[in-house]
């Protein structure tokens, strides 16, 4: 799947996940993993999807935090539930 | 709505001495929890303490104490309503925490928990605590979880 990325979408979407998994900015990318790249759990993904939530008002189902494993796809889940258009 | 000690024993799985708990004074269900803790001489953690040691509660006996207050919170408030909850009581994070201060031997702490949000078997909640007027810890995001003892024991394995 492509989407078009929004710049200072996805920059949001960084700074909660820098801030939950306590990494710094410039050690995330688009596509390092969460799990196998910044030592991520369950409890941490779930505060992810909470912050999301909160942050955009938004109703993501926990069947996603599977499919969220880097920022990439958390942006691309968001931008489905939120319907943020190209 | 007042819940006394043993009530308390119903809804949190903890007991004798890490039931860090005594009595919930004020009780909004989904919403708000005010509960408190007396803090004695002869709590476990100052048995073996040197007489010339600072005698301050430890900060992860006060956290420990506000996330069961905010577990009473959770789980009375769902079985107020009528929903069971399985599993295992997991305390899972504290951020934006602040110490303001200490409390000792003879402080009565009282811990005011917020409810902000539940997740499936996770809830996200706040909390100040004080002794008198006298802030002792906030905490600005707390997660408690459930979780079954069977994905606790995949962990274990992993």
């Amino acid at each position: 799947m492509t989407t078009a990325i929004n710049q200072s979408k996805m920059d949001e979407l960084r700074e909660i996940a820098v801030e939950v998994l306590e990494v710094e900015d410039d050690e995330m990318t688009e596509t390092s993993m969460f799990i196998e790249d910044h030592d991520a759990d369950s409890l941490r993904a779930i505060e992810i999807l909470a912050r999301i939530e909160k942050k955009y008002k938004v109703d993501i189902p926990q069947a996603e935090l599977p499919n969220m494993v880097n920022l990439q796809a958390v942006y691309e889940v968001v931008a489905r539930y939120a319907g943020w258009q190209a | 709505m007042i819940l006394e000690h043993a009530e308390l024993k119903r809804i949190l799985p903890h007991r004798h001495p890490i039931l860090q708990l005594d009595r919930v004074v004020e009780f909004e269900p989904d919403r708000r929890i005010v509960a408190t803790k007396a803090i004695s001489g002869c709590e476990p953690c100052y048995a073996n303490l040197a007489d010339d040691a600072d005698h301050a509660f430890p900060a992860s006996l006060l956290v420990e104490s506000m996330g069961q207050a905010g577990g009473v919170l959770w789980l009375h408030s769902a079985a107020l309503a009528g929903e069971t909850r399985t599993g295992t009581l997991i305390f899972g994070s504290a951020r934006d925490l602040t110490l303001a201060g200490a409390a000792y031997p003879g402080d009565v702490l009282h811990h005011v928990v917020e409810l902000e949000t539940v997740k499936g078997d996770n809830a996200f909640m706040r909390g100040e605590t004080r002794v008198g007027d006298r802030l002792v810890m906030r905490v600005e995001s707390m997660l408690a979880v459930l979780r079954e003892d069977t994905e606790l024991a995949q962990r274990e394995g992993d």
